[in-house]
C-alpha cells in the first residue's frame, strides 16, 4: 500500500472545476483519480460530476471524460471498457456515478454489468440524494431527512423510510470486489482503490459524499462529519472480497447518532421519537456489521422484533 | 415600470432578495414580479435574479435586459462580469464594497451606492450573506420602496423560511446597511474587456464533440482546460499557514476540494494559490496541530 505522502502530485482533477466549496465529491474524484492515475478513462453520468467538472468546451479532468445520459452508466463503462480491448488498450475505465444514477435510476445498468462481470471500476459517490437538481428525495436518502420532496411540516417530518443498503445488493451479484470508502480515512481510502486497481472484474466503490447545500452544513466540516459518520455506525468501513467480508476499520467507541444527526440541517427537526427509531437502526447495523451489539449506554433499547422498514406510513397505507 | 437585476454569486441568496424586494413593492400597494436565471448554479458560481415593479399589472415576463437600478452582492463580480451591461442612462448600481462609490471602477460614470453589506452580513448574521443587507441598501440609493416595507417583507419571507428570530435579524441587516449607504457616482476609465468565447462553426465541430486539449484563440478548451477559471474570487476567507507548526502531515494537501495545496522543495513544503481556493475551510478544520487559520480577505 502506498502512504501518503507517497501519492504522485500530478493533479488530474485540475484546479478552476466550479464545485460549491467544501464539496466532498471533488474530494473523493480527485483522490480517487490521483491513485488511479493517467491510464484511466472516466464516464459521469448525469450528476454534480459532470456539472462541475465539464461545461462543454472545457473541462476539469486531464483523462478522457465522457457523458451521455442519466441511467446508462453500467452500460456505457462497458461499452467503453469493450472498445478499448479491440484496440488492444489496457485501460482503467471507471464511473463515477450519483446516488440517484447507482440507487434509483442507474440499477438495472450497474446490476446487469456487475452481472455480467464487466473489467470495469464503477464508483458511487452517496450524497443521499438528488443534490444537482436542488436536493429531492433518492433510495439513498437516510430516515428523517428532509429533502425538497421530503418536506417538514405539520403531517409529515422528512423522509419515512430508512437508507437502500446498496453494497447489500451488489454483494449479492458475487463480484470479485465491493468496498465502502470515506476520504475522511485516507489510510483505508488509499488502500481500497488501490486494490480497486490491480483487482480485473467487476469492482464496486462506495463513497459517502458530503453535499454542503443539502445536508445544510458548515462547509469547513465535511471532512469531520464524515468521521463521525463512522463513529455513530451511519456509514461503516467494510469490504467484500471474493465473497469474504472483512470491516476494515472499526471505530473505537460507538458515538450517539445524535452528535451526527444535529451537526445537520437537514436532521435538525427530527423529533425525539424519531432520533430513537434512527438509533434503533444504527444499533442494529452495527450488530451486523461488527458482530456485536452496540455499545450498551448507546444502545439501551431492546428493539422491536419487526423488520425495520415497515413504518407507520407503510400500515397506514397497506394495513398491518 | 422600474426593473432590477441581481448580480450576486450561489449561495448569497439573489433569489430571495429578488423576492423580498418583489414582496417589499406589493406591501406598497404596486404590483411585482421576480425570478431567478435559469442556469447550473452551484455555490459560488455568478447567478442573475430580476424583479420588476410598476404600478399596474405587469405583463413582460423576459428577463430585464435594460435595468434601471443593478444591485451586486458580491464586488468581485465587478472583475469578470460587466455588470452595468444594458443599464438605463439614469440608471444606478447598488454595491456591496468596502470602497466608496467613486472608487468604484465600473467602466462608466453612472450614480452609485455603495455599502459594506459583508462585514454587515458578518456582524449581525454570523455568515457573510447579504442579500438582506442589499436590500436596505437599495431602499436608500433608490427610493422606489421604503426600508419600513422592506424590513416587513424580510421578516415575512426570511421569517417564514428559517424562523422569527433569523427574520428579525435579517431585518436588521437591512436598516443598518440603509444607514451606511453612501451615494456617489462610479469612476469611468478602461472598458471593460468582455470574454471571448470559443464559437465555432458546425464543420469546425469535431465528430460527435469530442475535444482534445488545445488552445484557441478564446483561450485553453478540452481536458484540463479549468485551469483558466480562477475559482479563488468566489472566497470570502482565505487560509494562512503557520510554517513553524505545520508538521507536513499532508492532511490539508489530501482534503482540498480544489487541489489548490500544491507539494512543493521535493514535497517537503506546501503552497497554497490563492488563485483558486474558495475559503471553504476544510484544511483550517482539519489541521491536526492547528497550524492553519481563516482570514478575512
Amino acid at each position: 500500500m502506498t502512504a501518503m505522502r507517497d501519492l504522485p502530485d500530478e493533479n488530474l482533477f485540475v484546479m478552476g472545476h466550479t464545485a460549491c466549496p467544501g464539496c466532498g465529491v471533488a474530494i473523493s474524484i480527485r483522490n480517487a483519480l490521483r491513485i488511479l492515475g493517467k491510464n484511466t478513462v472516466v464516464y459521469v453520468p448525469a450528476s454534480c460530476g459532470v456539472v462541475f467538472s465539464a461545461t462543454y468546451p472545457h473541462a476539469a479532468m486531464k483523462v478522457p471524460f465522457l457523458h451521455t445520459a442519466f441511467e446508462n452508466t453500467g452500460a456505457c463503462i462497458s461499452g467503453l471498457k469493450a472498445a478499448y480491448e479491440k484496440k488492444g488498450k489496457n485501460v482503467n475505465v471507471v464511473g463515477f456515478a450519483g446516488d440517484g444514477g447507482t440507487y434509483d435510476i442507474g440499477l438495472q445498468s450497474v446490476s446487469g454489468a456487475a452481472e455480467r462481470n464487466e473489467d470495469v471500476i464503477y464508483i458511487c459517490l452517496d450524497n443521499e440524494a438528488y443534490m444537482n437538481t436542488g436536493i429531492q428525495r433518492s433510495g439513498s436518502t437516510p430516515f428523517g431527512a428532509w429533502t425538497t420532496t421530503t418536506p417538514v411540516g405539520k403531517l409529515t417530518r422528512g423522509k419515512r423510510e430508512f437508507k437502500k443498503d446498496l453494497p447489500e445488493i451488489m454483494a449479492a451479484h458475487d463480484i470479485p470486489y465491493l468496498a465502502t470508502l470515506s476520504v475522511a480515512h485516507p489510510a483505508d481510502f488509499i488502500r481500497k482503490v488501490e486494490k480497486a486497481k490491480t483487482i480485473s472484474g467487476f469492482r464496486f466503490l462506495h463513497m459517502l459524499t458530503p453535499c454542503v447545500p443539502g445536508w445544510k452544513i458548515d462547509q469547513a466540516k465535511s471532512i469531520e462529519i464524515l468521521k463521525l459518520a463512522v463513529d455513530t455506525g451511519m456509514w461503516t468501513l467494510y469490504e467484500f472480497e471474493y465473497g469474504e467480508r472483512k470491516v476494515t476499520y472499526r471505530p473505537g467507541k460507538m458515538r450517539f447518532v445524535k452528535d451526527y444527526l444535529m451537526m445537520q440541517g437537514r436532521f435538525r427537526h427530527m423529533s425525539d421519537e424519531d432520533i430513537k427509531r434512527m438509533q434503533g437502526w444504527v444499533c442494529r447495523k452495527w450488530g451486523q456489521h461488527y458482530g456485536e451489539k452496540g455499545s450498551p449506554e448507546v444502545c439501551p433499547v431492546e428493539l422491536p422484533a419487526e423488520h425495520h422498514a415497515i413504518t407507520e406510513d407503510h400500515r397506514g397505507m397497506h394495513g398491518p | 415600470m422600474y426593473e432590477v437585476r441581481f448580480h450576486g454569486r450561489g449561495g448569497q441568496g439573489a433569489v430571495m432578495a429578488a423576492q423580498a424586494l418583489a414582496e417589499a413593492a406589493v406591501i406598497e400597494d404596486k404590483y411585482a414580479i421576480a425570478f431567478p436565471f435559469f442556469g447550473a448554479e452551484r455555490r459560488g458560481a455568478p447567478v442573475l435574479a430580476f424583479t420588476r415593479i410598476h404600478d399596474q399589472k405587469i405583463y413582460s415576463r423576459t428577463q430585464v435586459y435594460t435595468p434601471d437600478c443593478v444591485v451586486v452582492l458580491d464586488d468581485t463580480l465587478l472583475d469578470t462580469v460587466d455588470i452595468t451591461h444594458g443599464i438605463k442612462e439614469n440608471g444606478i448600481a447598488v454595491i456591496n464594497s468596502t470602497k466608496k462609490p467613486e472608487e468604484i471602477e465600473l467602466g462608466r460614470k453612472i450614480r452609485t451606492a455603495a455599502v459594506e453589506a459583508t462585514s454587515i452580513a458578518l456582524e449581525l448574521l454570523k455568515a457573510p450573506i447579504t442579500n438582506t443587507a442589499i436590500l436596505g441598501a437599495f431602499s436608500r440609493a433608490t427610493g422606489i420602496v421604503g426600508i419600513d416595507s422592506v424590513e416587513k417583507a424580510i421578516m415575512s419571507r426570511f421569517g417564514e423560511k428559517l424562523g422569527e428570530v433569523a427574520g428579525r435579524k435579517n431585518a436588521g441587516a437591512a436598516r443598518m446597511a440603509y444607514d451606511r449607504t453612501e451615494t456617489g457616482m462610479s469612476s469611468g476609465g478602461k472598458e471593460h474587456a468582455i470574454r471571448k468565447q470559443w464559437l465555432p462553426e458546425y464543420r469546425e465541430l469535431p465528430v460527435g464533440g469530442v475535444l482534445g486539449a488545445r488552445t484557441t484563440d478564446a483561450g485553453l478548451i478540452g481536458p484540463g482546460s479549468f485551469i483558466e477559471n480562477k475559482t479563488g474570487e468566489w472566497a470570502t476567507f482565505r487560509p494562512v499557514r503557520d510554517r513553524n507548526r505545520c508538521t507536513m502531515c499532508l492532511a490539508c494537501w489530501f482534503d482540498c476540494p480544489e487541489g489548490c495545496i500544491i507539494r512543493i522543495d521535493n514535497g517537503k513544503d506546501l503552497r497554497t494559490d490563492y488563485g483558486y481556493c474558495k475559503g471553504c475551510g476544510i484544511c483550517a478544520n482539519e489541521c491536526p496541530v492547528d497550524a492553519i487559520t481563516m482570514m478575512r480577505l
